[in-house]
């Protein structure tokens, strides 16, 4: 099959205006997305959004917005307030004494952790806590739940005296 | 009665009504087929990137999304802005270049 020349130089623009047309699209497409997703560096919506953050930290940063010495009302980026100590009251599940929620934490160090406070309850107490058991209380698994303090470390704030517990 | 019943008769496969594929596209599906036809794009991409080309219509697209704000242009917009401009402005070297590939090809396909 013989293709005279004109034909030929004909489909030949007519392929190339193919290819440069495909090109066209895909560099608009490309700059399209680029603008849609703010990746584009322009100028005039860049400062524009520079001055809205630098607004919203000024707003974020002011003294008579800080949370830390306002006691209670913290107010956080969603415009939410809470106060800043959890005040919910939750039961230890080791020695059953009603705790904060905040305060859980440090006292589960205390009646559960490695520190020393909590190794000291472990060895006092052994016996006279398998005195309490036999009286009823719920069945603790814990082998370290020995923790029916009777000699006071500083730590329990004397709530307990010798040789009484308090129900859960 | 449903509208179905009424439709008109699916047509027949093309080459019973004798309509045979043109010999441009029988040209383009053989660019596609040998992989020429990627090849080429991909010379013109290159080409049209090294020459300044590309940078130029990014340009005319981000200036013209700048003044309508970003949210009001589509694609379809963008294309039909940079297609005059972009056709008349691709420089007569890669032009005759991509030409040239172009019939070498059409010649050795047509044999």
């Amino acid at each position: 099959m013989f293709v005279p020349n004109e034909d030929n130089t004909q489909l030949s623009s007519h392929f190339f205006g193919d290819l440069l047309d495909s090109v066209i699209v895909d560099v608009a497409s490309e700059s399209h997305r680029l603008a849609k997703l703010g990746l584009d560096r322009n100028l005039e919506e860049e400062e524009e959004e520079m001055s809205l953050s630098a607004q919203a930290r000024a707003r974020v940063s002011d003294p008579s917005n800080n949370g830390e010495t306002n006691g209670k009302h913290v107010v956080d980026i969603f415009g939410q307030t809470y106060p800043s100590v959890a005040s919910k009251i939750f039961e230890c599940m080791n020695c059953g004494r009603s705790i904060a929620a905040g305060r859980f934490a440090p006292h589960l160090e205390t009646c559960m952790g490695t520190g020393r406070k909590a190794r000291l309850k472990v060895t006092r107490s052994t016996t006279s806590a398998q005195n309490r058991y036999s009286r009823g209380s719920p069945v603790l698994t814990y082998s370290l739940s020995t923790n029916r303090l009777s000699n006071g470390t500083p730590g329990v704030a004397g709530e307990y005296s010798n040789d009484t517990y308090k129900e859960p | 009665m449903k509208h179905s019943v009424n439709r008109p008769p699916t047509p027949d496969a093309a080459e019973d009504q004798g309509k045979e594929p043109t010999l441009q596209e029988i040209i383009n599906i053989k660019l596609i087929e040998s992989g020429e036809k990627e090849r080429l794009m991909e010379l013109l991409r290159e080409r049209l990137i090294d020459c300044g080309w590309k940078d130029e219509m990014k340009a005319i697209c981000r200036a013209y999304i700048k003044k309508k704000g970003r949210n009001n242009v589509t694609v379809d917009d963008l294309v039909h802005l940079i297609t005059p401009k972009g056709r008349a402005s691709v420089p007569d070297n890669v032009k005759a270049d991509l030409l040239q590939r172009i019939r070498t090809f059409l010649m050795s396909a047509a044999l």
